[in-house]
């Protein structure tokens, strides 16, 4: 049993660690020694210089901001399913379905909104979707706008994202 | 009273409220700017105004125009006393203003036999003025914390008096020690004793005359200025902001600026007392004015030298990196900063080589080496302010019944057998 017990060495009980000196003399020198170096050469703190630097580091699974896709011959590849909506647990989602003219389906949205105020970002509209024709795989991280109004994405902003991983029209069936 | 002693007065009054009150947002800026940097991290740098951002200094002056358009708010919730609780700031912050005047900026200057001393309150008694005026300081604390009618507020000011009188018997013992050794209660006789030497070739720093006393001047210092490792009044750990938890904008202002005085004054009696103040080592003002062109021509050699490294670490540091595409102006404001760097060292040059070599002017040579000397001092003062805020940010917080026994178990033991040794040794070498 004996062998089992380690036995921790306390500090604090010698004369130089209650001189307390010593010890704020190194600390002195650890910290001074990282002061030293970054005055000397401020660009090497490891500091990303957002807005100007851009982050580097945003992988294919990111979930950005939302973007709609299109099929081989540029048509919308949605087809107003209302799944995406349905999975919604923030109900940002707005589409209004028309009949339609392209003799692909029956049906696209007439109208699609999301409204990125309300958006958790969760991906369960990507999941949902039937058709590959949502995605969040634009790596865009950030949306400003000067009104509540410019919060809300239409059917032809979505469009206009690009995907920034490479893949970009819908891997669905035709 | 004649005209160069009121002018002197005058310069004197003014640069003891610039030094006092100008370098509030310069350390308010610097201690932001110290923490990122030890913690390698940035810090605030992107204020400026037309492009010039001056390492960011510019910040601090965004932050005093936020402070003073901030709603006053007052705390319903206290009736009585309101007019104190409104004056505690200020108590605190003048107390530490006022302290600060007693500081000499540099050597008593001697105009057509006239000696006029060059601070801003001209008296022969400022240890006894530091020390009577800095220990209202506290008062202010107390009273605010109190009438805040607050807990956290309570807590903090108990922990404030707590502090009293942990730190201020060692103090003010260790003050006397150094009283023992310069034979003196004036600033300026202090600085001028330790002009001398010590032992034939150590400058006769009180650091190394009274090392023990030194140590526990600046440590019962840290104590007083309220700061790091001795924030007890405050601990956003366990009392919020301690004392000034109930107060907003402008009055919380005058608690924060009046913590940078308080350190700015106990860093410069720290440097006047222990570091020969505005003094280099080695040499006194006499040696100075005896061979003033032997000082003209090493600072003639030693001021493009150090505006080059000052110049090259701008060049190297006021840069973006390579990756980047715009600058935000930096390179503008290298260059307009390194042509007023240059015009400086030009003028400056073009004046000592006048004094030095085309004219014999006892006035202006005593003029020029008391600027010299306000340089030094700021220097120092500028140095030592940053030890403070690296010290800040390397020792973590004593608890306050440490700084308790610290100050009594310790502190006040050691001074107590220093005033003896000093009292033994300066009776025998008298005798």
């Amino acid at each position: 049993m004996s062998q089992n017990i380690k036995v921790t060495q306390r500090h604090g009980d010698n004369f130089k660690d209650k001189l307390y000196l010593p010890a704020i003399y190194d600390g002195v020198k650890v910290t001074f020694k990282h002061l030293f170096n970054n005055v000397n050469d401020i660009n090497a703190v490891d500091t990303l210089r957002y807005p100007e630097e851009q982050p580097t580091d945003i992988t294919s699974r990111y979930r950005g901001l939302h973007r709609l896709t299109h099929r081989p011959d540029d048509t919308i590849a949605c087809v107003a399913c209302f799944m995406c909506a349905t999975a919604c647990p923030s109900n940002c989602i707005f589409i209004e379905a028309t009949p339609r003219e392209d003799g692909h389906d029956e049906k696209m949205p007439k109208s699609f909104f999301i409204d990125t105020l309300e958006c958790v970002y969760c991906g369960y509209c990507v999941e949902a979707c039937p058709c590959d024709a949502i995605r969040m795989d634009t790596g865009i991280f950030s949306l400003t706008g000067n009104k509540r109004e410019d919060f809300v994405l239409d059917k032809e902003k979505l469009l206009s994202h690009k995907g920034a991983f490479g893949e970009e029209i819908s891997c669905a069936r035709d | 009273m004649s005209t160069s002693a009121i002018v002197v007065a005058i310069i004197a009054f003014a640069l003891g409220a610039l030094l006092a009150l100008l370098t509030i947002p310069v350390l308010v800026w610097l201690e932001r700017r110290i923490a990122g940097l030890v913690q390698d991290r940035i810090g605030p740098n992107r204020t400026n105004i037309f492009g010039f951002r001056l390492g960011g200094v510019v910040q601090s002056f965004a932050d005093v125009v936020k402070l003073l358009l901030k709603e006053e708010y007052y705390p319903s919730h206290i009736k009585s006393g309101k007019w104190l609780f409104m004056l505690a700031p200020v108590i605190t912050f003048v107390a530490a203003l006022l302290a600060f005047m007693a500081i000499p900026f540099a050597d008593t200057m001697i105009i057509d036999g006239e000696s006029l001393r060059v601070s801003a309150l001209p008296i022969d008694f400022g240890v006894f003025w530091y020390l009577a005026i800095s220990a209202i300081g506290v008062l202010g604390v107390i009273f605010g914390g109190w009438l805040s009618h607050n807990k956290y507020s309570i807590l903090g000011a108990a922990r404030a008096g707590s502090m009293v009188i942990s730190y201020e018997l060692p103090l003010g013992l260790s003050i006397l020690a150094f009283i023992i050794t310069y034979d003196t209660i004036d600033f300026n006789a202090m600085v001028q004793y330790q002009s001398g030497t010590f032992f034939g070739f150590l400058p006769a720093w009180g650091i190394l005359v009274q090392p023990l006393a030194a140590i526990i001047l600046i440590v019962s210092l840290f104590a007083e200025t309220n700061r790091n490792p001795f924030t007890v009044a405050e601990g956003e750990s366990e009392i919020v902001a301690g004392f000034m938890t109930e107060y907003t904008a402008m009055k919380f202002a005058m608690y924060f600026m009046g913590e940078y005085v308080a350190m700015n004054t106990a860093s410069a009696v720290i440097i006047t007392m222990i570091f020969g103040g505005y003094q280099i080592p080695w040499v006194s003002t006499e040696m100075l004015l005896e061979n003033f062109s032997v000082f003209a021509i090493s600072i003639m050699i030693a001021m493009p030298i150090v505006v080059a490294v000052l110049i090259r670490w701008m060049r190297k540091n006021n840069r973006v990196r390579p990756t980047l595409s715009t600058d935000g102006g930096r390179d503008f404001e290298t260059k307009v900063l390194t042509i007023a760097m240059l015009g400086m060292t030009f003028l400056v040059e073009a004046i000592l080589i006048y004094l030095a070599f085309l004219t014999d002017n006892a006035l202006a040579n005593n003029i020029a080496i008391t600027l010299f000397q306000i340089v030094v001092f700021v220097v120092k003062l500028m140095i030592f302010n940053m030890f403070f805020i690296l010290i800040r940010w390397t020792v973590p917080r004593f608890r306050y019944d440490q700084v308790q026994k610290l100050g009594w178990y310790y502190l006040l033991p050691l001074a107590l057998l220093n005033i003896f040794v000093t009292a033994l040794v300066v009776v025998g070498v008298s005798s």
